[in-house]
């Protein structure tokens, strides 16, 4: 099919081109960060210039690459501190919170795109209120509810509940959009060879919304894996602490040790990397004109 | 509904559980007002007698066999006081205590023992709390402290002062404070039941004429709560009058006992006369007034009084018989047996957005409220510990935010803008957000567009390249935006300067300033679009595109009619999301910029970070969030009615 | 074990056993936080490790909990007030005054303080965790700006600023981006330097602002001096900048703390000195700021006297010795700068030097609302879009305001 489509699609070469532009400008600075992360320095980038630079010293003094090569940030970033330790906790609770936060929010997403209820638009604009709040003076409440009243200080399963349902309003919005799209013509006739609701949802609704479900995934596992405030308040023992976190003790205060930061920045990448090349697939399984018409 | 239910039965019930409810709050508040005017009362007379042996003490040199003498004496006349003790913090020396268990070895004067830290700490928070008001010339801090003791009574304590300076404390317990009279709980009750009774009489009489129902009922709740307010004030009012009695009597009593103890002083001091018109005082040691010097009440003060008091119980009352009434008139029309229809009839779907919904209350809405209660508080770091009832400001900090007008002023060099003023600053975040979400939006789906067409080679490498900013924690990308934006070493500056223009100095003037952290944010802010618009083509049927081509519709019309309405549904959401974010983003701001120069770059979120955690003033800066609020929520309702996004297809 | 330690434990058990006669010594857990990493950390670990060796059959162990200091004071603000958080923190004075005026998070260590103790410490040191007359907490460690210089471009570090400008604009050359001096003067905290010397500050001592005050426009009229007349220094300083110029041997002379010495690239060959003197404020030496970390005991913990052991014990001559060889600190024990291991330790000699001139930074609440206004009308000053006097008192006023607003009882 993609064949026979190559015909009516623009021609590739300056698609290329452009993308490649792209590409330089989203690469630029993060070849910065990998230069800093693998100089074994800690300073931040500056351009050297020699006196009266010319055109090309200046173009040599702007690309990023780092003096000497040197991998000692990071076996620094994981020999100080338990950093692997602490990337293991982001993982566990990074991932149950994608789980958690996308289980919750597909069922209340399908409820709003498939009924009719009283509450229906309430509910709906509440989450997108709830993104409204300005976050400077939750922390305090929020202590008191998590650790004090729940008594959920130093567990996954305290910031996983926070991580989870900051992550939610994006989510069901999301996801409540997507279901919309999918025509309700589907449901109905499983509905009437006597179907449940859970079973056309599981078997017809879920995979058709795979976009939508690998999209919320992964911002629910981002939303997981930068915290670090919340993780550092409500984790009373070392063994817990998150990767963002470990990431912090590198630049508190006085001390900005660039170059461990760095380091350290880039092994947290490299999760979500893989997490969004593991979801690519579900990204780009679009619709078939087969499965529509059913 | 098949048959309607009795209207009079309905507003029978509706006037039952308001008066319940009416009747009730006001007794309640009663009952807590009584407690409470018992209390302060315990609390005066005990404030009277601790000014009297401060007095005698400080006169006695706060030292030695005198004082002892002179303090033993005021305890032995005055039955109410446990115990009275005397601290001097140099030496951290017990100069004279009457406790009981300070007899025999630990008799003073002594050194404090190491569990007697706490009495050492109150004396040092005293003379700390004289010192600052004195510094500022305001009273700020409580330089009386009160609090209840083990036994039921109330401990008290005022600083000690020689030749003006707090040289140690005054400390007294009392015996146990009497009970708060006993409310009458009958009054009430009959209050109630007449009030339920004429009303069924009136029914009996009316039949089922709704309008005329609800009116009487209306009339019938109000009256009752006008009688209970009545009853109320007059309480009150008694305690009122019998609290100034017992504090009058009180200066008396213990003008006799520090007499008494007069001449166990040196000569010299013995032969003054005491002070005891200014014994009854606040906590910041300023006289009451309300008892005179001649240790009469002062009628006129007293009268001024309960007419503020007066005032407040109206209110009070007033409010709750908003409440009771909103109560009838709910369950009177019936609204609360169709909310109970309406749950059981839609459970499913109830059932289904119960969890996130839950989830929400407790973990958001919840603090929310709270930063909703704070936001009409003057709470601030001096005020921490003080209930949000005390410090209750009403909408002053919601005038004081929105009524600052000066936005600008004119000079002979121009116009100077107030850079600190709301309104420079909400246009400073209304340009940053429209321009981000814009250029984001923009660019993602310009990106996904591209990445979207069949057949393209290395799409998968492409995809995984512009995720990365977003992949990479942005503290560390935002610094580097920053430093590729410095004067000498940033790199823009040396591009600018391969092309032979002249560097720029991006942080001096706010326009370039702000467009530093918008470029820096911008490109932050396309990952996560591109993937939104990644996903949302996906669902948009090949079929559609065949068949716009075989009508001979041109590229450009497939995406106007075709593209874009489907990438609606997922997009707007994302849209409306994305703007509320990037208003309230406040890393990127804070980090690149910091507001340079002179605030002219600060957003809504960083002054309200600025009010919270630089100037500590909580009150306020959650009324500045609210004032964040209300204008993100009326641009949330503007765009759904725009898009409907809350509709379904 | 040394002897004065046993006897410390004998006494410290009696001590147990008169206050809680009844109870038979409950195991007393002590956790402490701070926020120290890699060497820092573990110096500290060694001087915990050794005073629960010390403990050993008391009972009393002390954990140590590691927390990052931008996260520091929130979770102090939440968790101590709420009776959650550790029995002991280690934190610099700048929150001091925010935690007293709050409530509930620091306890007052005056009644335990004997002259003794307080003679252990530097006086300035002292001074910097007393508030309104009373000690919150013993003094640690302090931090104070130097003279930091690269010795392949300095042979002499300069004794007075005369010097300095002199050696500094040989070494200028702002085409390479070369420069004498680099040192983030639009920074508030590293201009203490020049402003408390002219007899300037943040505050008077009844804690009035007192930023448009003569010395500090003194002070700033020198900085400007220094960067329009004679260039010896980068443009848009930052800590990143100053690092990065110092490490690729493009600053000569930097001044910064002891943390920078963590930043600075191997291979540079460092030497310290102390500040210069001024040569414009008539030969007085620079005065830095001098922050000062501190020993506290949370107002929460249920074993302030067993804290309070402990906090002595860190702050005591063998402890300091650890965290100075080993943690690298400046301790503000005075005692351990005789030690030989110490005192030829030319790092810490300067420091121990500089410190002398040192000003306390306030410990006022007031003092983070201090920072914004000061910095902005710096800036300001730099760029040359308003005058020394100018921007001093429009940020004078908005202090003022903010201070006022903060005080007033609403």
């Amino acid at each position: 099919m993609s064949r026979s489509q190559r015909s009516g699609e623009f021609p590739h070469f300056p698609l290329h081109l452009i993308l490649l532009v792209y590409v330089v400008v989203t690469l630029y600075p993060l070849l910065w960060v990998f230069t800093i992360g693998f100089s074994g320095q800690q300073n931040l980038m500056i351009v050297d210039i020699p006196a009266n630079a010319t055109f090309l010293d200046r173009l040599r003094a702007i690309v990023p690459w780092p003096a000497h090569l040197s991998v000692a940030n990071f076996t620094s970033v994981f020999t100080d501190q338990p950093f692997a330790r602490w990337l293991l906790n982001s993982v566990v609770i990074a991932l149950a919170t994608t789980v958690l936060g996308v289980f919750l929010a597909c069922t209340s997403a399908y409820a709003f795109s498939r009924f009719r209820f009283p509450g229906r638009r309430v509910g709906l604009m509440s989450f997108l209120v709830s993104q409204m709040f300005p976050g400077t003076l939750m922390m305090i409440p929020l202590y008191i509810i998590i650790v004090q009243v729940l008594g959920l200080g130093s567990t996954y399963l305290g910031l996983i509940l926070v991580y989870s349902i900051t992550a939610i309003p994006f989510c069901v919005w999301m996801l409540k959009g997507y279901f919309d799209t999918i025509p309700r013509e589907l449901e109905e006739s499983a509905l009437m060879d006597g179907a449940s609701a859970a079973v056309i949802f599981y078997r017809i609704v879920l995979p058709l919304a795979k976009p939508a479900v690998a999209v919320t995934a992964l911002f629910s596992f981002m939303t997981a894996w930068n915290e670090y405030i919340q993780a550092a308040t409500f984790m009373d023992k070392i063994n817990m602490y998150t990767a963002p976190v470990g990431l912090k003790f590198f630049v508190g205060g006085f001390q900005q040790q660039w170059g461990y930061f760095a380091a350290g920045a880039i092994v947290t990448a490299i999760p979500i990397v893989a997490l969004f090349l593991f979801l690519q697939k579900y990204l780009i399984s679009g619709l078939t004109a087969g499965a529509v018409k059913g | 509904m098949s048959k309607e239910p009795s209207h009079s039965r309905r507003f029978a019930a509706g006037v039952v559980a308001a008066l319940v409810v009416g009747v009730g709050l006001s007794e309640w508040v009663l009952v807590r007002a009584r407690t409470q005017e018992n209390r302060s009362r315990a609390e005066r007379v005990a404030v009277v007698a601790l000014s009297a042996v401060t007095e005698v003490a400080e006169r006695a040199g706060g030292a030695g066999d005198s004082l002892r003498r002179a303090v033993a004496t005021i305890a032995g006349q005055n039955p109410g006081l446990k115990a009275i003790r005397v601290l001097v913090l140099d030496g951290l020396s017990l100069e004279a205590s009457t406790a009981s268990e300070d007899r025999g070895e630990k008799a003073a004067p002594r050194r404090l023992t190491r569990d007697e830290k706490p009495i050492y700490d109150q004396a040092q928070r005293l003379r700390a709390a004289v010192e600052t008001n004195r510094q500022e010339g305001a009273a700020r801090k409580p330089e009386i402290e009160v609090a209840g003791s083990a036994g039921g009574g109330l401990s008290l304590a005022a600083p000690l002062e020689k030749d003006g300076s707090v040289v140690g404390m005054v400390a007294l317990e009392t015996t146990a404070v009497p009970t708060a009279p006993r409310t009458d709980w009958l009054f009430p009750v009959v209050v109630v039941a007449g009030a339920g009774a004429a009303f069924w009489l009136l029914a009996v009489v009316m039949g089922e004429r709704r309008a005329l129902l609800a009116l009487f009922a209306c009339l019938l709740l109000m009256a009752a709560m006008v009688v209970m307010g009545r009853h109320a004030f007059t309480a009150v009012s008694g305690d009122r009058r019998a609290t100034e009695s017992a504090v009058a009597a009180a200066v008396g009593a213990d003008e006799v006992s520090a007499a008494k103890a007069l001449p166990e002083l040196a000569p010299g001091e013995g032969a003054k006369p005491v002070h005891p018109a200014n014994w009854d005082a606040d906590v910041f040691r300023r006289p009451l007034g309300v008892i005179g010097a001649d240790g009469k009440v002062d009628e006129a003060k007293f009268e001024q009084g309960l007419a503020t008091g007066s005032s407040k119980t109206a209110r009070v009352v007033g409010t709750f018989t908003v409440v009771a009434i909103a109560v009838l008139l709910f369950v009177g029309f019936g609204a609360a047996s169709r909310l109970g229809a309406t749950i059981s009839k839609h459970h499913q779907a109830y059932t289904y957005t119960f969890p996130a919904i839950f989830g929400m209350v407790l973990l958001v809405f919840l603090p929310f409220l709270y930063g909703v209660a704070l936001s009409f508080t003057g709470k601030s770091l001096y005020t921490s510990q003080v209930p949000l009832s005390e410090i209750w400001v009403g909408v002053k900090n919601f005038v004081d935010i929105l009524g600052d007008f000066h936005i600008a002023k004119s000079t002979v060099t121009g116009l100077v803008w107030n850079y600190q003023n709301i309104y420079w600053t909400l246009g400073v975040t209304i340009v940053w957000t429209v321009t981000n979400v814009a250029y984001g939006v923009g660019m993602g789906l310009f990106l996904a567009l591209i990445l979207n067409t069949k057949g393209l080679l290395l799409r998968p490498i492409y995809r995984v390249i512009f995720v990365l900013p977003w992949a990479m924690p942005n503290y560390i990308t935002a610094l580097i935006w920053k430093g590729m934006f410095h004067q000498q070493f940033g790199v823009i500056n040396q591009i600018i300067q391969m092309f032979g223009g002249t560097p720029v100095s991006w942080f001096e003037k706010p326009s370039t300033s702000l467009f530093a952290c918008i470029a820096t944010n911008a490109w932050l802010s396309v990952p996560f679009m591109m993937v939104i618009c990644l996903g949302a083509l996906q669902s948009i049927s090949a079929d559609l595109y065949e068949a716009a081509r075989v009508d001979g519709a041109t590229r450009w019309q497939q995406f106007r009619s075709i593209t874009l309405p489907s990438l609606k549904p997922a997009l707007i959401p994302a849209v409306i999301l994305s703007v509320i974010w990037t208003f309230n983003m406040f890393n990127i701001i804070y980090i690149v910029s910091g507001g340079d120069p002179d605030h002219s770059t600060e957003i809504m979120i960083t002054q309200a970070y600025k009010f919270a955690f630089e100037q500590y003033r909580y009150g306020y800066a959650a009324a500045y969030s609210m004032v964040i609020f209300a204008i993100l929520l009326a641009y949330g309702i503007w765009q759904n009615k725009v898009t409907k996004a809350t509709e379904g297809i | 074990m040394n002897p004065r330690h046993s006897r410390l434990v004998i006494c410290m058990a009696l001590a147990l056993l008169c206050g809680v006669s009844a109870v038979a010594a409950p195991p007393i857990e002590l956790v402490v936080w701070h926020s120290y990493r890699g060497g820092e950390a573990a110096a500290f670990e060694k001087v915990v490790a050794a005073y629960n060796a010390a403990k050993a059959g008391t009972g009393v162990k002390v954990t140590t909990l590691p927390v990052p200091y931008d996260a520091f004071a929130d979770k102090i603000t939440a968790a101590v007030p709420r009776g959650k958080g550790p029995d002991m923190f280690i934190f610099a004075q700048d929150r001091l005054g925010g935690w007293v005026e709050a409530g509930k998070t620091i306890e007052p260590i005056d009644f335990y303080v004997d002259q003794a103790t307080k003679d252990r410490f530097l006086t300035t040191t002292v001074q910097a965790m007393t508030y309104h007359g009373t000690i919150y907490a013993l003094p640690f460690n302090y931090k104070v700006i130097t003279m930091v210089y690269n010795k392949k471009l300095v042979t002499k570090p300069p004794k007075t600023t005369g010097e300095l400008v002199q050696l500094a604009k040989s070494l200028t050359d702002a085409g390479t981006g070369r420069f004498g001096v680099a040192y983030w003067y639009s920074n508030f905290y590293y201009h203490a330097i020049l402003m408390n010397t002219f007899g300037g500050g943040a505050f008077d001592a009844s804690g009035k602002p007192i930023l448009n005050c003569d010395g500090n426009i003194k002070s700033l009229e020198l900085l400007t001096k220094w960067v329009d007349k004679d260039k010896f220094l980068p443009a848009e300083p930052s800590t990143a900048l100053v690092t990065a110029l110092f490490n690729d041997g493009k600053a000569a002379i930097v001044f910064s703390g002891p943390w920078f010495l963590g930043e600075i690239a191997k291979g540079i060959d460092v030497g310290l000195a102390p500040l210069p003197t001024v040569d414009e404020a008539g030969g007085k030496p620079m005065q830095p700021w001098m922050t000062v970390e501190g020993v506290f005991i949370a107002a929460g913990s249920k074993n302030k006297d067993a804290a309070y052991d402990f906090v002595k014990f860190v702050t005591d001559t063998p402890s300091a010795k650890i965290m100075a060889v080993e943690g690298r600190q400046t301790p503000a024990n005075k005692a351990v700068y005789l030690d030989p291991q110490v005192v030829n330790d030319p790092t810490l000699r300067v420091f121990r030097q500089q410190v002398e001139v040192a000003v306390p930074m306030p410990n006022l609440a007031e003092m983070s609302m201090m920072w914004t206004p000061a910095s902005s009308a710096m800036a300001a000053i730099v760029q040359k879009s308003a005058t020394v006097k100018d921007a001093l008192d429009h940020a004078q006023k908005e202090v003022v305001e903010a201070v006022g607003l903060l005080r007033k009882r609403q």
